[in-house]
């Protein structure tokens, strides 16, 4: 007996439903109470800045839900501070023991990598379950230093499948609840992003060139004087312009293709961020954020979240419902208390 | 008794079950579809809650109630005094959030006035000068690949000014280690390396009126040197990006430009007290060694008069930049001249 194929299709669009002002009041009380407290306080503060943003970002009808403790973020916070004085310190002492540091940082880089991938997914739950990562030490040692040393031997021809690879191993070791995440992430689609990424960025050296060519025939070198050095001031901040605008496209089709190639269970992410739209935003936060000393930060912060979630969907074929939680690590979290030094969040 | 509206989770599928929590003193009744359970009020854990953002009752077992309705909560579980409840007083207050802000502002500009330059001295005098030293040396490598050329001032004119120089810094700590080098950089200038090196021009030895005035800059770059402002430079503009990170890094995509903007703002600042600190420096410096200050005041002068007539594109108006305040400077300078 064959039952008949569910051919029904749903797209499931994410929403962002902050306001900046209501963030505005978390993120300042967090940044004053951190200067206050001389940076303890940060960890709860980013705490509680992830909790609204996940909050508001809204599937379905429900949002998402951040508890790390706040502690085990301090705590990472005080080993990565901890390393970094360490190798400042040791630089002074003996300069050899910096670079054996270095060395040693480097080695840890899968660990870092694996602990707050594992910290951060388990920490995040949706509808009560929790995301998990499994992926493995060994396994991102050889993704992230074997590719990133195979990415510098090749002068960076390799990078596009470096990239590849990296994004296979964390999205493919995600999971929610008992769902293991899928990937069929290719680095075709990163070659085009970044070889068009730096046909864009040699681009405009070439029209730059020609066009200080074409001045300097034009005009001669008559107008050395204050024009030619505002004329100098605009090409910075144009170039600096262009630059924000290749690194947003490079963000917005790399976000694209990660979310295409991300299949949970019978669902998958649909990104449809656009190139120049984040561009626009990315500049339009710049100039808010310095014109009025920062304060805008937490406006900027609501405006990419909220045109983000606007720009990820989901299409699935079976109902949110079917997705089942984990119980064993349910049950289990007393038991995770004793790999409790894992259990935190190193940001580098 | 109170009522809420809620969402439950069962912790075992991703199904919602919408429930109403009746709560009756200690005893608390959820009821919905297919579900009736009654727990007491203590068997219930709730979060600390965050402005905007839905509460949620943690059951035994692993399930979870999610409800809008802070009041009801807040009234049935008034939780401890503790940070989170300050945190969220402090939060759902449009007033202490302007409070909050001027406290944020208040500190960045102490931090950044006060607490950098204090603690940025103690930190560049535990730094061996030889690591600084390394760092000197690249920059003077990179200069002569670049802008430098070759000194072309007749050997005699040049071992004078060594002379001199040598007995300027004869009673300075560790004077005799000075290195004066020599360059063309089309540009009157002066300046100390980090480390121990000092540069000057061909331009800035045919700039001076006479040698006093030549050893007035010179003792000011020994200034620069002795209170190592470069390494000072370099680690406040450090503490400043850090600062910048911390206060702005929320923001996807703003973190060059928003460190490097302030930085070059706040560099005049800092820039300035280092220069009054080396024109101390010098004046104690040439004193000793029976030199005039009013030398060194008449090149300033002569430096600031150039400016309101140069060319935006004159080399000199670059260096004279790198020098603000200069009217302050010619000022004080008379004053250390006239004596006390």
């Amino acid at each position: 007996m064959t039952e008949p194929a569910d051919v029904s299709e749903e797209l499931l669009p994410f929403s962002f439903t902050g306001r900046a002002g209501e963030y505005f009041r978390i993120w300042i009380v967090s940044l004053c109470l951190s200067l206050l407290t001389l940076g303890i306080y940060s960890a709860w503060g980013k705490v509680r800045k992830r909790r609204y943003l996940n909050a508001h970002t809204r599937l379905a009808g429900s949002g998402f839900d951040y508890h790390a403790p706040p502690l085990a973020i301090l705590r990472g916070r005080v080993v990565a501070l901890a390393l970094f004085g360490g190798i400042a310190l040791a630089g002074q002492v003996l300069p050899i023991a910096q670079w054996g540091l270095f060395g040693l940082l480097l080695l840890l880089m899968p660990w870092i990598v694996v602990a707050s991938a594992r910290f951060n997914a388990r920490n995040s739950t949706y509808r009560n379950i929790a995301f998990g990562f499994d992926g493995r030490i060994g396994e991102a040692a050889r993704v992230f230093l074997g590719g990133g040393a195979l990415a510098l031997l090749t002068l960076g021809l390799a990078y596009p499948w470096y990239r590849a690879r990296r994004a296979r191993f964390i999205i493919a070791h995600h999971r929610y609840g008992v769902t293991s995440f899928a990937t069929d992430l290719r680095a075709g689609g990163f070659v085009t992003i970044y070889v068009l990424a730096a046909a864009m960025i040699g681009g405009a050296f070439v029209v730059l060139a020609l066009g200080a060519a074409a001045i300097a025939t034009i005009v001669g070198d008559a107008t050395r004087d204050l024009e030619s050095s505002s004329l100098g001031y605009a090409l910075v901040l144009g170039l600096y312009a262009w630059y924000v605008a290749v690194y947003a496209y490079v963000r917005a089709r790399t976000f694209n293709l990660m979310a295409n190639a991300t299949i949970v269970g019978a669902l998958r992410l649909r990104g449809t961020l656009r190139a120049r739209r984040l561009a626009w935003l990315y500049l339009s936060n710049v100039i808010a954020v310095l014109g009025t000393l920062g304060i805008a930060t937490a406006w900027a912060t609501i405006r990419v979240a909220r045109y983000r979630a606007a720009s990820l969907a989901v299409r699935t074929h079976a109902p949110l419902e079917s997705y089942v939680g984990d119980t064993r690590t349910l049950a289990g979290a007393t038991g995770s208390e004793v790999g409790d030094l894992f259990n935190m969040d190193v940001s580098l | 008794m109170t009522a809420l509206e809620g969402i439950l989770y069962d912790g075992r599928s991703a199904a919602p079950h919408p429930v109403t929590v009746r709560i009756d003193g200690a005893r608390i009744a959820i009821a919905g579809p297919g579900m009736d359970a009654t727990l007491d009020r203590s068997d219930i854990e709730v979060d600390s809650p965050v402005p905007g953002v839905a509460r949620r009752l943690r059951l035994p077992g692993g399930a979870e109630i999610e409800t809008a309705d802070h009041a009801s909560v807040d009234a049935a579980w008034p939780g401890r005094s503790n940070l989170t409840r300050v945190a969220y007083w402090l939060e759902s207050r449009n007033l202490m959030a302007v409070l909050a802000l001027v406290v944020t502002a208040a500190l960045a500009w102490f931090i950044v006035t006060a607490v950098l330059p204090l603690a940025a001295e103690p930190v560049a005098r535990s730094i061996r000068p030889e690591a600084e030293q390394v760092l000197g040396e690249q920059t003077l490598r990179s200069l002569d690949a670049t802008l430098a050329e070759p000194s072309e001032l007749p050997p005699a004119r040049r071992e004078t000014i060594e002379r001199e120089f040598a007995s300027l810094v004869d009673d300075e700590p560790a004077g005799n280690h000075i290195d004066l080098q020599f360059r063309r950089m089309q540009t009157p200038n002066a300046f100390a390396l980090p480390g121990r090196t000092i540069v000057l021009t061909d331009e800035m030895v045919a700039f001076v009126q006479n040698d006093d005035e030549l050893m007035g800059v010179l003792a000011h770059e020994i200034g620069h040197m002795a209170g190592r402002h470069a390494l000072r430079m370099v680690l406040q503009q450090s503490g400043i990006a850090v600062l910048i990170a911390v206060l702005a890094g929320d923001a996807a995509g703003i973190t060059l430009l928003a460190v490097a903007a302030p930085i070059a703002l706040l560099n005049a600042r800092y820039s300035r007290a280092f220069e009054l600190a080396a024109d101390d420096h010098a004046y104690a410096l040439l004193q000793r060694h029976g030199r005039p200050l009013q030398p060194f005041a008449d090149l300033l002068r002569r430096l600031a008069e150039n400016r309101h007539t140069a060319d935006p594109n004159d080399p000199l108006l670059r260096y004279l930049n790198s020098h603000p305040d200069l009217d302050l400077r010619i000022h004080r300078t008379e004053a250390a001249a006239r004596g006390p």
